[in-house]
Order: structure tokens, then C-alpha cells, then sequence
């Protein structure tokens, strides 16, 4: 028999989402699966005829929850459309306020938005026959985390009341902290400008702040990744490996720049890409074919797909700044147009997410379904080799020492992510602990850059710059669930076409003009059923574990751009006027 | 313990920027608000938040739907993000929140029916306040603030009218403080928070980022900053404190950031008319009148405090 299935909401997730699935209650597998995106905005209207360096603040606001590295992204493309070099300085606070988001948002993201659903509360109801065998499983790792059996992890996580869950509520201030130390406010910092930032007055007494503050983290961690890798385990062998299953098809964006590397100018991205702390790359079917920025820049292809828009564009630009060739469906010529259809044609277009694809250009000239994420960058990390804590299956690195009261453990630790055999819900979550700790690992790292900077008197946060009057550019990194990039193209000193791919763009696509379904509809589609009761009362437990496992951000994704707009600027001293 | 009452946040064209604004709030703590843990604010229950919530599908569709047919009087609606107009989305939607027997819920439906139930109502953020950055020109979804959505005379089934916290987002403290008083005023605990003319509480919003600014005296001294990183009065580098009715220039949170305070000029994200002028272009210089009320207001001050210095003792 066919159950169908429509949850909608979705909650625990940033935006508004509705999953419709199909269940064959024999086989207990999920046959079929469409993701929709159930908002729209618009935000991208209201840049054209802006001054690019307002799309820094704009974009942000794409995303509540993951705000900075669309800040970052936007600002790595106005540098470039400015061709505003910042200094060594301004390039470590960007990464500071970036990491600090980073380890805010994967707490949350573990613990407060996915952790319910592996909490008491949830098993006790979805999957009874778990939690006998919870509360008789020792937790291995209880020296650091402190509880007695996977039962009581599980109790940590119940919403509203566990343990873990109040805790990571209160950590978790921790992280905007840090980044309002250097970006004013958070979330939507204001001091990310073109050709720097706008910090003033620096000091040594700004970093002490930020380390008071990182350490909480780095001690928080411990009990973090090892409460996630007990409770994990177990879940996984409760059977639930194939549960959110999906081909290794997957890509990172890369983050937090080298200083000394780092320019506005687009032809160098190859390099300075190949020395962020999180590694860039593109991996298909298992395999690492590039880790060259402009290579995947090249490759992208955005196409309307199942969404609520029209295709109907001209072909504006058939080269990259370096000669390229890239489609006419590269977001430099891509416009998209809102078509509000009826909501739940699941055989026409669904949903107000487009369905952008990696068009393998060097290789075999296809389109790929791409998935990106914590486990997407961590891979990549840990394949490519060029960061020193990169093994080629595995991401090693050290915590120091931290004794802060109210945490469990304050030993040094030693820290190693391994590669799992295939992405899956779990994994993605894991994952994502881990990369609490990675980023706690290079924050602490670009505090010693800060200072390092201060003693050799490098202290300039912003270069002036004289804007030109056209001008193009690329910014790309990782947001807490996966790659965001930004295209900024500039005409008369105002934007022309401005477009961002969220993360949860790739992730939440439709189906495509080729049929293909995005990588959440992979996930769900042929996912194992593990909820007891009849089929009538199933709520989808299966299913939403494998959404949250994407830790989904849909008011990012959903986006469009339109219309035409004048607008007479009064402007800043250093700036060139608009004809 | 107090009486029971029930929270029903709803996020429309939103972010969620202000619920992860919330969650950072100090003074009290979201912990100590949903743990029960302050006399007054007790026996609060958050029966529907999308991001916080546990249910999903339609078991939380079913909370909204419940509450339209009363079962969870009484109980304040809180509103983060815009409301667009539906009417423009033909026979599509533009903000779905929910389905429920088969039926899409649309925010604006469930804003209809729940603001003619609630015992209050308050709007989180510009985006639900006034229309925010998904208002910004040339609004392709014609979305609205809840007080032009609602209409300004509106008032709840207290008698309270509707209470907006601009900001994007509100300070952390903000929010909860002023949540916090509406759900005292509600309950008759405390006297209804005094409003402006945009609804906004005056204890919050009367001053100008200028005025709250903790490096307003290089303004008075006549130093800018024309670099950023400078040392001086952010106004040339586009700052919009002196318009912006804000107390985020001084800190953000727990005495960390603040947008002055940082080095960051004042966009003005708390202003009803942001993302558009007169607080953009962001990095173009304010208006030039409140900086020529300013400067009469400060020369006639200083006379004015210089004299008062000469007076002898009076108290």
C-alpha cells in the first residue's frame, strides 16, 4: 500500500518548507519525495540600481541565522567588483566574526534544531524499541561528556528542559558575542565594507575578549563532539545507514582566508582559494576532480527547474573575467522572473527554490546533483590535503587545555573526523559537531594571526579605494550548511545583476528540466522507515531527520530578481560620481 | 504561580534573525523565561513557534488552527517577518506557514483570524513592524508591517494596542524586555507600556542612535572619521544615527558591539522606512536638516550648559 505524506511545516529549521513523500507501507520505503519552498521575498529586487556595497548589509538578511557568510561572500564579490584589496587585518576579522557564527549556528544546529529528534521525548514516541536498549548502552565516551548511557544523552536533548539543550541555548550566546565584538551586532553585522572593515579603535583588549569568550567554546566542544559521536553510534546501529542515503556527489565553497593571500582580484582565487583553512572543492562520485575556485565557478548552472519562475533570458556574458567559457545558465547571466503557480502540483512547478546543478566542464560535460554542508567542506578538507590538520581520509587536529568552570572536561583533546562510507542523516549531523571543533581549532589560530599583525604594526583595517565605474565579481565560502556564493556585476556604478546561491538553494532544489530530484527529495527517496505504529498515525520521523539533517535555511534560498530602478545617490568622498 | 498564558510567535517573510536575536537575550535569559524562573513571567507556554517547536507537519498546523477557533485563549500573537499581499500571487502564494487537511494556511488568513483572538499582539522586528527589507522598493510582494496591515487604531482583546520592536533585528534585550512588559500589561501586573506615535515603547526607542551614541562628543567637537577604522564621528562615513530612533549604538549585548560603539556606522535598520531612504544609500551622508536642527540645538546647548556652569550651587 502507498501512504502519502505531507509535513508542512517542517520545523526546527530556518524558513518556510513542506515535504510531500510517498511510503510504500510493505516495504517500508519512501518512493517518492518534492521539497517546496513555501516563501517568497524578493530580496534581490530591491539591489538593482543599489550601490554594491549595500548588498553586504541586504543579503545578510536573506538569513537570520546564517547572516555572515553571506556578508563574507558579498563582500569577497564588491572587493572585487571595487577591485578593493583589503589589508592583512581586516581579512582576520572578517574570519573571526565568520568563525564566531560558525560555532553559534552548529550548537544550535546539533543540539537545539536536529537534537529533539534523537531527545527521549522523540524516541520514546517514533521508536520505543530503541530506548530500552539506550538505557542499557553505556555511553564510551562519558569521562568527557558525563552522562552514564546513551538513555541519558538522550534525556540531555529533550526541548525546553534537557540538560544539553539549556546548556547549548547558553553557550551559544557565546557566539554572537564574539561576533559583535568586531561586527557590531549579530545577527546582520554592519562592519564588513568594501576594501576592509569598519572597526575602530583595536586593540589587544578586543582578542583577549573574544578568546574569554572562544574558550567557553573550545571547553564546550569536548562534551560536544563526544555526546554527538555516543549517541550517533548508536543510532547508526539501530540500522539507520541508509536513512537520508545519497550519492558522494558533493562541493565546498572553502573559508577563512589567509591573510597574507588574500586580493580582490578574481584570477588569484585559484591560489588564495587553495590556502583558506577549510578547503575548497568539487567531488564527483567519490572523487576530488578540482579544488580550483574558478573552476567551480565555471561550472555553476542555476536553472529555474521546478520553481516558480520564468527562464526566459539573454545569454549577457560568455566568458569568466579569465576567458573561460561558462552556460548561459551561469548566475553572471541569470535572470529569474516570478511565476506564483498553485501550491502542491507536484508534476508541474512546486516550490520557490530554483535548481541550480555543477556542469562538470573538464570531464565528462554532464550536470551534477550537488549536496553541500558540513560534511560536503569536511570531506573536502580531509580529501584534498591542503591544510596541515588534512590526513586524505580524515581532518586531525588538537584542542589545548581549557579549564572553565560549568564544563565537564578540561584535558587537551585530540580531535580526528573520519570520512564515513556514504552521506547520510547521521553523518551530516556528526559532521557538523565536528566542525565545531574544527573551526574552534582555526578561530583559535587567527587569534594568534591578530596579534601577530599588531606586533609588526599591520594595523590598518580598511584600504581607501576609488570605485570604478563597471566592474564584476565572484565571493564564495561556506555557510553552516554549505557553499554560499555571491555574483555581483556593476554598471554605471550601480549593480546591474546581482545573484546569491544559499546552500540551501543546492540542497532544497527541485526536480530538474532532466527530472532529476534535488539532494534533500535524493535523501528522503528510497529511505527506510523506521517509525512504529500504522501507517495512518506516522508522522514522518524518518523523513524530518533527513530534512534537519541538512539543517535546512529556506529563507535563504528562495530568491528573485526583477525590475529596473534609478536612484539618485548622494555619495561618499572617495567614491566616483554616477553618470 | 500566575495564571496561564499562552505565546503564539508566527514567522511570515522572515529571516529569523529576531528569534536568533531572542535567544541571545541576558537580562532575563530565554532560559529563564521558558523555564518559568521569574515571579510574573511565570506559567508563559510558547504554544507556537516554528523555529523552537517540537511537532511538526500537522500536528503543529493544528496548533494554529485550534487556537483560530479559540482553544488557546487567551494568548498573546507575536508576529516576526513581513505580510505580503496575496492578491498579487494570482492563484500562487507568496507565504504559506502550514497545511492542514489538505488545505494551504496562509499567513495572512491565520494574521486575520488570530488578531481578532489574541489578548495582545506584538510585532518583532522591522520586517513585522513596518515592512522591513522585504518592503524595501520596489516591494515585489507588497508586504507590510503588521501596523499597516492591522491598521493603526487597532487593539487587542485587553485593550492594548499593538506593540512594535523595530530593529533588524531588536536588540536581544529588547525584545524579551519588551515582550516581557506586554505580557505583564496583559495580565494586569504592570501598567501598559507607554507608545509613540510608530508604537513603539519610549523607553526604548525615544532617543536617536545619536543621542544613545557613546561617541557623540566628536560630533560636538567637530571631529570625523573619513576613513573607516578612523577615530571620529562616523556621519561622513554615512552614519544614520542622528534619524534612527535606536539604542544599539552603545552595545549590543551584554556590553559586547554596539554599531557606533564598533566603528560601524548607523544604517538605520530600525528606521520604519528601511532598506530605503532616508537611510540609504547606507553609505551616503544623512539629510543635511537634523544635522542644521542638531547644530542650532547644540550651539544654543552649550551656551546654555556653559552658563548654567557659572551659576552658583542650587541644590
Amino acid at each position: 500500500m502507498m501512504k502519502e505524506i505531507t509535513i508542512e511545516p517542517v520545523t526546527r529549521i530556518e524558513g518556510h518548507l513542506g515535504i510531500h513523500a510517498t511510503i510504500d507501507t510493505e516495504s517500508r520505503r519512501v518512493k517518492n519525495a518534492h521539497a517546496a519552498g513555501a516563501m517568497f521575498r524578493g530580496l534581490e529586487i530591491i539591489l538593482r540600481g543599489r550601490e554594491p556595497s549595500e548588498a553586504v548589509l541586504i543579503t545578510q538578511r536573506a538569513c537570520g541565522v546564517c547572516p555572515v557568510p553571506h556578508a563574507v561572500a558579498s563582500v569577497i564579490a564588491v572587493d572585487q567588483t571595487y577591485q578593493a584589496s583589503p589589508p592583512p587585518m581586516a581579512v582576520v576579522i572578517r574570519n573571526l566574526v565568520h568563525g564566531a557564527e560558525q560555532l553559534y549556528d552548529a550548537e544550535v544546529g546539533v543540539i537545539n534544531l536536529e537534537g529533539p529528534d534523537y531527545s527521549e521525548h522523540a524516541v520514546k514516541s517514533f521508536n520505543p524499541d530503541w530506548w530500552d536498549e539506550a538505557a542499557r548502552t553505556r555511553a564510551e565516551r562519558s569521562d568527557i561528556h558525563g552522562f552514564r548511557t546513551i538513555a541519558d544523552i538522550m534525556r540531555a536533548l529533550n526541548p525546553m528542559e534537557g540538560e544539553l539543550y539549556l546548556r547549548s541555548l547558553l553557550v551559544q550566546k557565546a557566539g554572537h558575542n564574539m561576533a559583535a565584538i568586531f561586527g557590531a551586532k549579530h545577527p546582520h553585522v554592519h562592519s564588513f565594507v568594501p576594501g576592509g572593515v569598519a572597526k575602530a579603535n583595536l586593540s589587544p583588549s578586543d582578542i583577549e575578549s573574544y578568546l574569554t569568550l572562544l574558550m567557553h567554546h573550545v571547553a564546550f566542544t569536548k562534551e560536544l563532539v563526544t555526546a554527538t559521536d555516543d549517541l550517533l553510534d548508536f543510532v547508526l546501529a539501530q540500522g539507520y545507514d541508509e536513512v537520508g542515503k545519497r550519492p558522494v556527489n558533493l562541493a565546498s565553497g572553502g573559508a577563512f582566508d589567509d591573510p597574507d593571500a588574500y586580493s580582490a582580484v578574481y584570477g588569484e582565487m585559484t591560489e588564495w582559494g587553495r590556502r583558506r583553512m577549510v578547503s575548497p572543492g568539487m567531488i564527483l562520485n567519490g572523487e576530488l576532480v578540482t579544488t580550483d575556485l574558478l573552476e567551480i565557478n565555471v561550472g555553476v548552472r542555476e536553472y529555474t527547474g521546478s520553481g516558480w519562475y520564468s527562464d526566459d533570458w539573454e545569454e549577457e556574458f560568455k566568458t569568466d573575467p579569465a576567458g573561460k567559457r561558462i552556460s548561459r545558465e551561469h548566475p553572471w547571466n541569470k535572470r529569474t522572473e516570478p511565476m506564483p503557480a498553485e501550491y502542491g502540483r507536484w508534476d508541474d512547478a512546486y516550490t520557490w527554490v530554483t535548481s541550480p546543478r555543477w556542469w562538470n566542464w573538464k570531464g565528462d560535460g554532464r550536470d551534477h546533483v550537488i549536496e553541500v554542508g558540513p560534511l560536503a567542506r569536511m570531506w573536502v578538507t580531509a580529501k584534498a590535503g591542503l591544510v596541515p590538520a588534512s590526513t586524505g581520509n580524515s581532518i586531525r587536529f588538537e584542542l589545548p587545555e581549557a579549564l572553565v568552570p560549568g564544563f565537564k572536561y578540561s584535558e587537551a583533546m585530540e580531535v580526528e573526523w573520519k570520512i564515513p562510507e556514504w552521506p547520510n542523516a547521521v553523518e551530516r549531523v556528526r559532521a557538523r559537531a565536528y566542525y565545531h571543533a574544527y573551526t574552534a581549532h582555526c578561530m583559535l589560530e587567527m587569534a594568534t594571526r591578530m596579534l601577530e599583525l599588531m606586533k609588526a604594526g599591520k594595523t590598518g583595517v580598511w584600504n581607501e579605494y576609488k570605485k570604478p565605474d563597471e566592474g564584476i565579481g565572484y565571493g564564495v565560502t561556506e555557510a553552516m550548511r554549505g557553499m554560499v556564493s555571491h555574483w555581483c556585476v556593476m554598471k554605471h556604478g550601480v549593480i546591474h545583476n546581482y545573484q546569491y546561491q544559499a546552500p540551501t538553494t543546492w540542497n532544497a532544489s527541485g526536480r530538474d528540466a532532466d527530472g532529476r530530484p534535488g539532494p534533500y527529495e535524493e535523501a528522503i527517496i528510497d529511505t527506510p522507515i523506521t517509525e512504529v505504529g500504522a501507517p495512518d498515525g506516522w508522522k514522518g520521523i524518518d523523513i524530518v531527520r533527513v530534512v534537519r539533517s541538512f539543517d535546512p535555511c529556506l529563507g535563504c534560498a528562495v530568491h528573485v530578481y526583477v525590475g529596473d530602478k534609478k536612484k539618485e545617490h548622494e555619495l561618499l568622498p572617495f567614491a566616483l560620481p554616477i553618470k | 504561580m500566575t495564571e496561564e498564558l499562552n505565546l503564539i510567535w508566527v514567522e511570515g517573510q522572515d529571516c529569523a534573525g529576531c528569534t536568533i536575536s531572542l535567544k541571545q537575550a541576558s537580562n532575563p535569559t530565554l532560559i529563564e523565561v521558558i523555564t518559568g524562573a521569574i515571579p510574573g513571567l511565570d506559567g508563559l507556554k510558547l504554544v507556537y513557534h516554528p523555529t523552537l517547536m517540537f511537532e511538526w507537519g500537522e500536528d503543529a498546523s493544528k496548533v494554529l488552527v485550534d487556537a483560530m477557533d479559540g482553544k488557546y485563549d487567551p494568548f498573546v500573537l507575536i508576529l516576526e517577518g513581513a505580510i505580503p499581499d496575496e492578491t498579487r500571487a494570482g492563484n500562487g502564494v507568496y507565504c504559506a506557514i502550514g497545511e492542514y487537511e489538505g488545505r494551504i494556511l496562509k499567513l495572512n488568513e491565520v494574521i486575520d483570524a488570530l488578531s481578532k483572538r489574541c489578548a495582545a499582539a506584538v510585532a518583532v522586528g522591522t520586517c513585522a513592524s513596518y515592512g522591513g527589507v522585504v518592503h524595501g522598493e520596489p516591494n515585489p510582494t507588497g508586504a507590510k508591517g503588521l501596523r499597516d496591515y492591522l491598521g493603526e487604531g487597532w487593539k487587542g482583546g485587553l485593550g492594548l494596542p499593538l506593540v512594535c520592536i523595530p530593529g533588524c533585528p531588536p536588540r536581544p534585550d529588547n525584545i524579551v524586555q519588551a515582550l516581557g512588559h506586554a505580557v505583564l500589561a496583559a495580565r494586569g501586573l504592570a501598567p501598559p507600556p507607554a507608545l509613540d506615535e510608530l508604537n513603539r515603547p519610549d523607553y526604548l526607542n525615544t532617543a536617536t542612535a545619536h543621542e544613545m551614541c557613546p561617541i557623540c562628543g566628536y560630533y560636538s567637537e567637530g571631529v570625523d572619521a573619513h576613513k573607516f577604522g578612523e577615530t571620529g564621528c562616523l556621519g561622513a562615513l554615512g552614519c544614520k544615527g542622528i534619524i534612527t530612533h535606536c539604542n544599539a549604538s552603545k552595545t549590543w549585548n551584554d556590553g559586547y558591539g554596539g554599531c557606533t560603539n564598533t566603528g560601524a556606522p548607523c544604517f538605520g535598520c530600525a528606521d520604519p522606512n528601511f532598506p530605503d531612504p532616508p537611510v540609504s544609500p547606507f553609505f551616503a551622508k544623512a539629510p543635511v536638516t537634523p544635522f542644521v536642527t542638531e547644530t542650532l540645538k547644540g550651539t544654543l546647548g552649550h551656551v546654555k550648559m556653559g552658563l548654567e556652569r557659572f551659576k552658583g550651587r542650587t541644590i
